[in-house]
């Protein structure tokens, strides 16, 4: 019995220890000791994502001797997870998200002069560098680029008798309405307003009225040309009924671009990618790419979105993340990680590699002049959440598109 | 022999009475660590997060002090959100637990084939709720679901319905998938609790005269009382922080008016324009506050001492 109550103790005790040991590995890991970096970067595609960055920690262990600990996160996870790292003082070295002035106005980032080589900096198209400098600094260094174009299924605008895509909104409408008419289903434009990109889906078509986020450093979101924006885009659901069911709680992804891979939309706002999974998956769906229509008049404008790969002060690890940022530029590893996702270079060296692609002509043309969103104000990341949570209200029946703006605009000023 | 034995007996009670303190924590120890690692030490951050202040990036600023208990309590979304758990909480709980009842009934008899239904009942609960909502989610889906696609064959509506847009229909499509993940564990806890009634006091019963209905009011419903408490309260605690179901069948809706508490905490913290954790937080605080009240509430309601002194 004494002996038995003993051995059980031992065990007990061996227990103790290895549960206590293993509470303090998981809780250790907040410092660097220049031995490894940890790079989280967000699931772009299934496919390829991990394939291109297992190669690229290869690469880069090989060549710095530094030890990559690579996270791929969904889209749909990486703000909570990373909000989680920083709340834990367990940020990564390495972040690729679609937002930085934030974490750059709470001191966590190094700026481009601390890790950027200067040869980089001055090949990123300046777009971007405006786009990622916050406070006279260059925080936001762009992994990649997309711009918005309208696609439109060419079967079902000849079905319908149209000629050509529309360039002004009246003519949008008129089309959107003959393609509604052939029935079965067919819906004339696919409007995602829901929660998972809605700013990108009002950002294009306002910039395509004259309007804009912000103008001259000052917030313009309830500006005139904003709200009748808006309130075109409700029309378009509420008036007109050339949407599908529901603008307000339909996703882009799995509800605007999945009505269209399926032949069941007349237009909808894509992108690269999109052309990319029409050509892999749904090849019978026969479509064209057209600037956006103008709702004032003037040129057609575009759109365009950059995510970021921002680096986290920490001690000790300056000179793996600059290691990182030099073999990343290099064009052979940057041109082939946006050409295997589908998306649009971010650096001037880029734009002539692809410009012989003719899939991607009708963007690359534009990409110099793009319209981006503010994401150099830290208050835009918020203004971005609200947009996305509550804009689908806006354009329902019920919807009130001038208070939505004027709340929004009270919103930005109040946190100024 | 005898002898012998006698003095073995003595030691091992005089082992008991004297174990000494670090043997006894070494014995203890797995036990606290997990309570103080799973249990405490989580709940302790809540707390302490709930009176700190963060940046949208996750990076604590100072303390908050009660601001964010105040900002909480005074969001305009609150008293929509709680009114919707309330509804949820209470539709399922209450709809569930008459289904069981019912439906363990059913399994409880001998019939042929019994094992393969209760295969079928248990099969859902053992599917993560994260994959019955999906499943969910693609047949209410207004353009390709299979729900409407058989409604609008057989002609009981004549076009078709947004289960998960419509605010008419969002929450009590989530209700209803919320009772059908909830019946399982809820109808076999009534047949453990229907197998444990003697057969004996049946047979009395009906040798006495009484009616079936009578027979269930009188004698299964008064000794399923045990149970019955348990699953209230179990399905309260479990349907109240349910999460997937609410998140998934109501993701693609603008705004919180489908909301429940805990899927609005966790809005605060990363999908609204707030994104703070802090006031995330000190929802969390409040959610197990409310939920702690209401089942206190109930048992105090339901005498809940009384009722297994008599069982």
């Amino acid at each position: 019995m004494k002996k038995s109550l003993r051995w059980g103790a031992i065990v007990a005790a061996a227990t103790v220890t290895t549960l206590a040991l293993a509470a303090c590995g998981s809780s250790g890991g907040s410092s660097t000791d220049g031995k490894s970096i940890k790079v989280v970067i967000a699931e772009y595609s299934k496919d390829h994502t991990k394939k291109f960055w297992d190669e690229f920690a290869k690469t880069y262990e090989k060549q710095t001797g530094v030890e990559l600990k690579l996270q791929v996160i969904s889209w749909n996870d990486i703000d909570q997870q990373t909000s989680t790292m920083v709340q834990n003082n367990n940020a990564p070295d390495i972040l690729n998200l679609n937002a930085y002035a934030s974490y750059a106005a709470d001191g966590l980032l190094y700026d481009s002069s601390e890790v950027l080589p200067a040869a980089t900096k001055a090949d990123i198209i300046p777009a971007f560098v405006k786009s990622g400098t916050y406070k006279g600094k260059f925080y936001g260094f762009p992994d990649l680029s997309s711009a918005r174009a309208l696609f439109y299924n060419t079967d079902l605008f000849s079905k319908a008798g149209i000629a050509a895509a529309p360039t002004t909104w009246d003519e949008f409408v008129a089309d959107a309405k003959k393609v509604e008419a052939l029935g079965d289903g067919t819906v004339g434009y696919a409007l995602p307003l829901g929660p998972e990109e809605a700013q990108a889906e009002f950002a294009i078509w306002l910039f395509n009225n004259g309007g804009d986020f912000k103008q001259d450093g000052k917030w313009t979101l309830n500006s005139a040309a904003n709200i009748k924006t808006l309130e075109f885009l409700r029309d378009l659901n509420v008036k007109d009924k050339v949407t599908q069911n529901n603008p307000g709680s339909t996703n882009r992804t799995d509800g605007a671009f999945s009505l269209f891979e399926q032949g069941k939309a007349g237009m909808v706002v894509g992108f690269s990618p999109l052309q990319q999974a029409l050509a892999d998956e749904h090849p019978d769906v026969k479509y064209a790419i057209a600037p956006m229509p103008s709702g004032d008049g003037a040129e057609p404008q575009t759109y365009g979105v950059t995510d970021y790969l921002m680096a986290f002060k920490k001690d000790g690890n300056k000179d793996a993340v600059k290691a990182f940022y030099k073999l990343y530029y290099q064009a052979d590893q940057i041109n082939k990680w946006i050409k295997s996702e589908g998306f649009l270079p971010v650096t001037t060296s880029g734009l002539k590699e692809f410009a012989d692609d003719p899939d991607l002509k009708v963007y690359l043309d534009t990409l110099p002049n793009i319209h981006l969103t503010p994401t150099d104000d830290p208050e835009w990341d918020k203004i971005k959440l609200t947009i996305q949570q509550n804009i689908g209200l806006a354009v329902g029946d019920n919807g009130d598109p001038k208070k939505f703006l004027d709340d929004l605009q009270a919103q930005a000023e109040a946190n100024k | 022999m005898t002898v012998r034995s006698e003095p073995v007996v003595r030691r091992r009670r005089r082992e008991r009475g004297t174990a000494s303190v670090v043997e006894a924590l070494l014995w203890l120890g797995p036990a606290l660590i997990l309570i103080i690692g799973v249990v405490l030490y989580p709940a302790i951050t809540l707390v302490a997060t709930s009176f700190s202040s963060y940046s949208i990036t996750g990076l604590r600023k100072g303390d908050a002090g009660i601001t964010n208990y105040t900002t909480f309590l005074t969001s305009p979304d609150l008293p929509k959100v709680v009114g919707n758990t309330a509804i949820w909480v209470a539709a399922v709980v209450v709809i569930t637990i008459i289904l069981s009842l019912g439906l363990a009934q059913f399994l409880s008899k001998e019939f042929f084939g019994r094992r393969f239904v209760r295969w079928a009942v248990i099969v859902p609960w053992a599917a993560a709720l994260v994959i019955s909502s999906q499943l969910f989610r693609l047949i209410l889906d207004y353009y390709h679901g299979i729900l409407n696609q058989v409604l609008l064959n057989l002609h009981i509506i004549p076009q078709p319905i947004d289960w998960l847009g419509d605010p008419h229909f969002t929450l009590p499509s989530m209700i209803a998938v919320g009772i059908f993940v909830t019946i399982p564990f809820t109808a076999y806890l009534f047949v453990a609790g229907l197998n444990g009634i003697p057969g004996d006091v049946y047979e009395a019963a009906r040798i006495d005269g009484g009616s079936p209905w009578q027979i269930y009011r009188a004698i299964t419903l008064p000794l399923l009382r045990p149970t019955l408490l348990i699953a209230v309260v179990l399905n309260m605690i479990y349907v109240f922080n349910s999460f997937p179901v609410i998140w998934i069948l109501n993701g693609s809706n603008p705004g919180f008016g489908n909301d429940t508490l805990i899927t609005y905490m966790y809005k605060l913290a990363f999908r609204s324009a707030q994104h703070d954790v802090g006031l995330s937080a000190a929802a969390g605080v409040f959610n197990v506050l409310l939920i702690l009240i209401a089942v206190a509430v109930y048992l105090r309601f339901v005498n809940w001492r009384e009722g297994s002194k008599n069982a």
